[in-house]
């Protein structure tokens, strides 16, 4: 009850994270549910497991978003407040666990409503059946395997978020102002990790394709072969990425702040440096997609298959989640260092500068990452092509 | 409008301000002459640290008049008196503020730094100034490796080493201890003195206010003679203890 009444005083920002996080769920919630029709309809087909498998991708992104979403959300953020009458961060994870549950159960229902509409279970509405075929219509629904599979993402979504926040610092030492500044975190040591890993997956891609040259893989619902080695490789590049996103961006910062800096260059370098962490996994991630999305419509851009609208659907939720996470990240860092842009604003600092700095900042990471993810990408898709 | 004395560098009169409604300021008056250091004392909540916000531009009054140097702050832009804060006036809070980001030189610095010196010469003036209060040691330190007292300590140099007109000091030893105490508030005053800058002191403590040249006393708001709260009766209704409560 608690996670509800905090939830109608919060701002409609917040309400509008929360609801993209219940649409995210929905379309997970859809696309399971359209691959265990496609099984129930084809009990013979080796291609429902495929389906089934690549189902996961958009599933990993939307609970990547949903823990982000319920580590900027304000209301659960310790409070000296809250934590003064016992809601410290342990009870406080639990209620963001519950908040994330609502949520993505929320649109998983949804899912299941728009699913036996458009199936032609449910009648009265237009469009009943409008798909009836596509999704299998005319063999029963395992009533168990279509409740596990909408139950997949508010467990692992509230799981996730509960554990994540978990580890949050305890809010009553706020109370005694900057007596105890935390800690820096370290530089993050994941550069020789990450490089290694997207070498190894472009290798196993590269090695992949040598047999069957000319034939790209086939996207889900095309084809039934797709080359297990093709994907290994490109999650392992996208592992990769994301390893090495802190470390490059802690790199970009540092680059920002060498050689005699102004007070711009200053703060922007040393601002990032601290935010390698938050920003740079989300944004190699997103790197890692962009990559990928590139390199698929090299492959098959120019085809005569043009691509079905479940992969349309699953395409638009990685994309959507994974630019969606690194925004609420990117929001997260700012609100954390609300405190030092106050005080740099009270010492006289314009805002014109701290506007400036943030403005290098983003520029500095898409003058690293903009041509990072291209080369990536064209290294995936140059094997594939041949 | 009446245009202030010549021999204050701040002047105000008639300060009216609330927060929200909640009472801040009723009708305060002071002049602050040059190079001197004036103590605003009063218990916690009677209007010193709006009085001060007043009185740097962070804050406009809802009523009354702010005069620098015979420039109304009261009718400025806030870009202008943003950049007053940043040109003319420093300010030292009871939490020292710093950008946990940056080193201790590149604290002091920053104000320098903003200002639009160049690196070298910034460093330079930190540098000196951190020698100068016995906190050179640190300077490639981050503030979090530090103590309290030498955090608060690099608070002061930083607003000593843009080499302000005014310094706004508000409770600046309200966090620390008795020996460190001192010891920040001897640096304070004697830098002041010596480079003839003008520190306005908020404190709640006759003993650090007796440092200063001159006190204006705060209760409620409003300037008195002296602070003299009614003598505290005994443990109010404990002779007179009820079951019925």
């Amino acid at each position: 009850m608690l996670a509800l009444r905090l939830a109608r005083g919060s701002h409609p920002l917040v309400l509008v994270r929360r609801l993209l996080v219940a649409a995210a769920s929905a379309g997970v919630g859809f696309l399971l549910l359209c691959a265990l029709g496609y099984a129930a309809a084809h009990p013979a087909s080796a291609g429902s497991v495929l389906r089934l498998l690549w189902c996961f991708v958009p599933l990993a992104a939307t609970v990547q978003f949903a823990v982000a979403v319920a580590r900027a959300d304000p209301s659960t953020r310790p409070r000296p407040g809250l934590s003064s009458v016992g809601l410290g961060p342990v009870r406080l994870s639990a209620l963001a666990a519950v908040s994330t549950a609502v949520s993505t159960t929320l649109g998983s229902m949804v899912a299941l409503l728009f699913f036996l509409h458009l199936r032609g279970d449910l009648t009265g509405m237009p469009f009943d059946g409008g798909a009836a075929e596509f999704l299998g219509a005319g063999s029963p629904l395992p009533l168990a395997a279509a409740l596990m599979l909408l139950a997949l993402v508010p467990v692992a979504a509230s799981t996730a978020s509960a554990l994540a926040l978990r580890s949050r610092p305890d809010p009553a030492r706020d109370a005694f102002g900057s007596e105890e500044l935390p800690e820096p975190a370290p530089a993050p040591a994941g550069l020789p990790w990450g490089v290694a890993l997207t070498a190894a997956g472009l290798a196993v891609e590269a090695i992949a394709s040598r047999g069957t040259a000319g034939s790209a893989f086939p996207l889900p619902g095309r084809y039934d072969s797709t080359p297990v080695a093709v994907l290994i490789g490109w999650t392992l590049t996208a592992v990769g990425l994301a390893m090495a996103g802190p470390s490059l961006t802690h790199l970009c910062g540092r680059a920002l702040q060498a050689v005699r800096p102004g007070a711009v260059r200053l703060l922007a370098g040393r601002v990032l440096m601290n935010e390698a962490r938050r920003i740079g996994r989300p944004l190699g991630v997103v790197c890692a997609v962009l990559s990928a999305a590139v390199a698929a419509s090299a492959l098959y851009g120019g085809d005569e298959r043009p691509y079905g609208p479940l992969t349309a659907l699953g395409a638009v939720l990685v994309l959507g989640c994974t630019t969606a996470t690194l925004l609420t990240s990117a929001l997260e860092a700012k609100h954390a260092r609300a405190h030092t842009v106050e005080a740099l604003l009270r010492m006289g600092a314009p805002a014109a500068v701290l506007r400036r700095a943030t403005a290098l900042r983003a520029g500095a990471l898409l003058a690293l990452f903009a041509p990072l993810t291209w080369v990536i990408a064209q290294l995936a898709a140059l094997p594939l092509t041949r | 409008m009446v245009a202030p004395p010549d021999n204050d560098v701040i002047w105000a009169r008639s300060l009216h301000h609330s927060h929200n409604g909640s009472p801040g300021l009723g009708g305060v008056s002071i002049g602050v002459r040059d190079a001197e250091i004036l103590a605003v004392t009063g218990p916690r909540g009677s209007g010193k640290t709006t009085l001060l916000h007043c009185l740097s531009g962070r804050l406009v009054p809802q009523q009354g008049e702010v005069w620098f140097n015979s420039v109304p702050v009261h009718t400025m832009p806030a870009r202008v008196r943003e950049q007053l804060r940043r040109e003319r006036f420093g300010w030292i809070a009871s939490d020292p503020e710093l950008v946990p980001e940056l080193t201790v030189w590149e604290n002091t610095a920053l104000p320098l730094l903003l200002r639009g010196f160049s690196h070298r010469a910034a460093r330079k003036t930190a540098t000196e100034w951190l020698e100068r209060l016995d906190i050179a040691a640190f300077a490639r330190k981050r503030p979090h490796a530090l103590l309290q007292a030498q955090r608060q300590r690099i608070s002061v140099a930083r607003a000593l080493a843009a080499q302000p007109t005014v310094i706004f000091a508000d409770e600046p030893t309200a966090t620390l201890h008795r020996a460190d105490r001192t010891q920040v508030l001897r640096t304070l005053t004697t830098a002041a003195r010596s480079h003839g800058i003008t520190v306005v002191l908020a404190t709640h403590d006759a003993e650090v206010a007796a440092l200063a040249d001159r006190t204006v006393p705060l209760l409620d708001g409003r300037c008195v003679a002296t602070v003299t709260l009614p003598a505290k009766p005994e443990a109010e209704g404990r002779a007179a203890c009820s079951l019925s409560v």
